[in-house]
């Protein structure tokens, strides 16, 4: 029974058929909850008994699982609000007899799950934070949370100092080799938030530089409130280490002799060339998943060959051959032994080219006192 | 006496994709395909060279991922019954080609190489493909060397990095030693992902080194002296080994490189889509999509779609050539780099495993001929493990390598762009509530059932980790595996969680949950403890 047969019953059908499986408060419930009921049982067909003993597992466990409440939460927690990890509210409905009844059944939040093709992802789990993960020596990458409580509080935060908020902002702050106070940044830049952002890739530019970022809400005095601190990162040097290790010294021209035939470009290239050549050869795809790949060490099960562009045919053809004989007996087809099935029958198939092609057929009895021969002859000519 | 070494590393790995729910599932195929034509051929090789005595050195790294599906019964016999198909498939080709003498040729040798691996893989390998690697560690030829439990790229592990980057490398080295005997010596990080002080935890483990690629080394700090043609110590005192670009051009550039060499198996043209229907129907899916079967007719030929047949005596020359090719390549390296140095270089040249024999169906032979070829016909190089040439030079200059990662542009971006980037935010999330658990009973004894419970979370954490989901979203347009695979695992987890803490397990989905992802078996959530 699908979902939409449900929804042209009449609801004191579908009350009779919830109180035959079992399920207490039926009356109570709204029509559309109700179905959600029903469609967990699933039941196929609404009128038959037999039917429905047919369903006595799956009612058992429901049952057990004490199903009323757990499926009302489901439908409510999934709809509204992440489902992981946010305690369900335990009564949701209006009436109050209702609500004891469902008190009543309620086991805790472990029972609200989704089953697994229903879950969806969070869209957050009530932080106030922002995360920051390096991409690479330019380029960093923030993700991050706010709830509605933080954001009021420091709306009215600001509200309280007479002023107005403006724009949302990221404010990312140079703390190279700075314990980051707040204040004592090397300097910093903003970004306007648009939308509903909940992440941005950051583009900071340098190389070798801690980085923070703060997103906040910017007031019509410039004051910035701060909503939340990120982790500091630091991008990666990009370049060689102007650092010298003594023990480990040599010309300077060594150096880069050596980082040029590391890097596959041979000798004799200026040290500027010779970053711009690296960035050329990490630009080059000589590593995993370099080619069309499913898994980065395997090359697509799927892919297919190209198909031509336009309109297109081919067509080849082939050639059964087959027969039966005593099952004990033995055939050669173009004196090649084949195997029989217990029947004595035998089917052979064959790529056929153009040209002729002569199947002599041979059977001989198991005592070798027999032989019969048929020799079919084909030809194939394609133009 | 030789003038430098060279250290063949082939990292293999697949995420683990086990199925017991269903009774065929595409993405199991990847294992498949990867036993017959990747692992077992190399296996062969192996056996070769060391019947023949000749003394090679290979590194490998096997993941604690793919060793999980290596010894499990399950998926041992499903191979068994794929590959039985795959002979079928084969000898039915032998009659079907009779009239077309190139095919027929190549149809036998497709039926030889099928019942082949069958009798490598069910002979004193008992079916077990981590036995055989095992006893090629055991005589010496083959180093084997650990990965990160799940395949995790562990420079996006920003959130409890240090808990975290543990967690991966303790449960790989713990698989390793249970499976392969002994602790390992080296380690690859997933994608040569490397994150200054990550080297730490792998000293925590008794691990000596680490392969990064090139830039991890060139751009560290101090400047390296002798490039990537020495290993480097981390303040730990773990080794990094940088990546030669030279000798990776020349068999990974899809321009330059040797497998797209015409004379090569077209990987593209598959029986599997190219015959008739009803044909091949058993040995596709069962839906009727076609799929590669691993029976390839054709060479590359060149930029057309007019392939003509395969020849397997002139692929095997050009192999052969290619092998004599990369051996003066890295002989004029070494003897320039000699002269250069005061000591004698290593070349350190690692490629995904699978390339060998998956993709370029040659790769194993061509090996082949390389390791003999090293071996009788000249006097410059050595093959060499790290752990080797770190015996013969325990001197090494100390420095910092800098963040890097062998994937394209040579950072995170492959695993961290607008297709995947919202899964971190899941996974960081994940980890800390698995760090709360852990907490929460560390020193507690949790009953039965709550042990299996936080056991079991802590294995969802790690397979929602695997690199391998975010580069399918990447990669592919049809992602939906990926897509589900890191849904199920955060569900999973995420339901655990919230079950623990209440205190009310479901037995039924544990159970479950347990049956399927069900790698590691020794697994302790106590190491995502704080203390």
């Amino acid at each position: 029974m699908n979902k939409d047969k449900l929804k042209k019953t009449q609801k004191d059908k579908l009350v009779l058929l919830a109180r035959k499986s079992d399920i207490r408060g039926a009356h109570l419930m709204k029509k559309e909850r109700l179905i959600d009921v029903l469609m967990r049982l699933n039941i196929k067909k609404i009128r038959t008994k037999k039917d429905l003993k047919a369903q006595t597992k799956a009612r058992r466990m429901i049952k057990n699982m004490k199903a009323l409440p757990q499926v009302r939460m489901k439908a409510r927690v999934i709809a509204a609000r992440p489902a992981v990890n946010v305690p369900a509210p335990v009564v949701i409905s209006k009436i109050g007899q209702q609500r004891v009844e469902e008190a009543k059944y309620y086991t805790g939040p472990a029972h609200t799950y989704a089953r697994q093709e229903d879950f969806q992802f969070p869209a957050g789990y009530g932080d106030n934070r922002i995360v920051l993960i390096v991409r690479d020596p330019w380029w960093v990458y923030a993700y991050w949370e706010i709830t509605q409580d933080r954001d009021g509080e420091i709306r009215h935060q600001i509200g309280q100092k007479g002023l107005v908020p403006v724009k949302s902002i990221l404010r990312v702050y140079d703390v190279t080799d700075v314990d980051f106070n707040g204040r004592n940044a090397h300097n910093y830049f903003d970004i306007d938030l648009t939308g509903m952002a909940n992440n941005w890739y950051i583009n900071v530019g340098a190389p070798n530089r801690s980085w923070i970022v703060e997103i906040g809400i910017l007031a019509n005095n410039n004051d910035f409130f701060v909503l939340a601190r990120s982790n500091v990162v630091r991008t990666p040097r990009f370049g060689m280490s102007d650092i010298v290790d003594e023990e480990w010294m040599c010309l300077e021209d060594d150096y880069w002799k050596m980082f040029g035939l590391s890097g596959g470009f041979g000798l004799g290239k200026a040290s500027l060339a010779m970053r711009e050549m690296f960035k050329k050869r990490l630009m080059q795809q000589i590593s995993s998943g370099a080619w069309s790949g499913a898994v980065s060490s395997l090359a697509s099960p799927v892919k297919k060959r190209k198909v031509p562009k336009g309109f297109w045919l081919w067509v080849d053809a082939e050639l059964i051959v087959y027969g039966q004989t005593e099952p004990n007996a033995k055939v050669t087809v173009q004196n090649k032994p084949v195997t029989l099935r217990k029947d004595g029958s035998f089917t052979l198939r064959f790529a056929l080219p153009d040209g002729k092609q002569e199947i002599p057929v041979r059977a001989t009895s198991f005592d070798g006192d027999d032989t019969r021969a048929i020799t079919p002859i084909v030809t194939r000519r394609t133009i | 006496m030789e003038k430098g070494y060279l250290a063949l590393v082939l990292h293999a790995h697949l995420p683990f994709v086990r199925h017991p729910e269903h009774e065929d599932f595409l993405e199991e195929d990847w294992l498949y395909e990867a036993i017959t034509e990747t692992y077992i051929p190399l296996i062969d090789v192996f056996e070769g060279l060391v019947r023949d005595k000749v003394d090679f050195r290979i590194t490998m790294s096997l993941t604690p991922t793919l060793i999980a599906m290596f010894i499990d019964p399950l998926l041992q016999n499903r191979y068994l019954k794929h590959l039985d198909k795959l002979i079928e498939l084969s000898a039915r080709e032998i009659d079907r080609t009779r009239w077309l003498g190139q095919f027929h040729n190549l149809a036998q040798m497709y039926h030889h190489r099928f019942t082949r691996a069958r009798q490598i893989y069910c002979g004193e390998y008992k079916m077990n493909i981590a036995n055989a690697f095992k006893k090629f560690y055991d005589l010496g030829v083959l180093e084997i060397i650990t990965c990160a439990a799940t395949h995790g790229f562990l420079p996006l592990m920003e959130i409890e990095r240090r808990i975290s980057v543990r967690a991966q490398v303790r449960m790989g080295v713990e698989l390793h030693r249970k499976v392969l005997g002994r602790n390992p010596t080296g380690i690859w990080l997933p994608e040569c992902g490397y994150t200054p002080g990550d080297d730490e935890v792998l000293k925590e483990f008794g691990i000596k080194y680490f392969i990064t690629d090139t830039h991890g080394i060139l751009f560290g700090s101090p400047r390296p002296k002798y490039g990537v043609f020495a290993p480097c110590y981390c303040k730990s005192g773990v080794a990094a080994f940088g990546r030669d670009t030279e000798s990776s051009k020349s068999v990974w550039s899809a321009v330059e490189g040797y497998p797209g060499d015409y004379l090569y198996r077209e990987f593209y043209r598959d029986i599997g889509y190219d015959l008739e229907f009803d044909y091949v129907k058993p040995y596709i899916l069962p839906d009727g999509t076609r799929i590669n079967t691993g029976i390839k007719y054709f060479r590359i030929t060149g930029e057309t779609d007019e392939k003509e047949p395969y020849d397997p005596h002139r692929a095997m020359e050009k192999a052969a050539e290619h092998a004599g090719n990369f051996m003066f390549n890295r002989e004029k390296q070494v003897e320039f780099l000699h002269g250069f140095m005061n000591r004698r270089p290593i070349i350190v040249s690692p490629y995904d495993a699978e390339l060998y024999g998956h993709w370029w169906f040659e790769g194993p032979d061509w090996l082949n001929f390389l390791i003999r070829k090293i071996h009788f016909d000249q006097k410059t190089i050595k093959l060499i493990t790290p752990s080797e040439y770190l015996k013969i030079y325990p001197r090494n200059q100390v420095l910092t390598p800098s963040f890097s990662s062998w994937g394209w542009k040579g950072y995170s971006e492959v695993w961290l762009e607008g297709s995947n980037d919202w899964i971190y935010r899941h996974l960081h999330k994940t980890v800390e509530r698995m760090i709360e658990l852990a907490d929460t009973h560390a020193h507690s004894h949790p009953g039965d059932i709550v042990l299996r419970a936080l056991n079991q979370a802590a294995r969802e954490v790690l397979l929602a980790q695997s690199s391998d989901w975010a580069f399918i979203m990447k990669t592919q347009t049809h992602s939906s595996y990926a897509y589900q695979r890191t849904k199920n695992h955060i569900y999973r987890f995420s339901r655990l969680y919230d079950e623990i803490k209440s205190g009310r397990i479901d037995a039924n989905f544990l159970a479950d949950i347990e049956y399927k992802d069900n790698l590691f078996s020794d697994i302790d959530y106590r190491m995502f403890c704080r203390t």
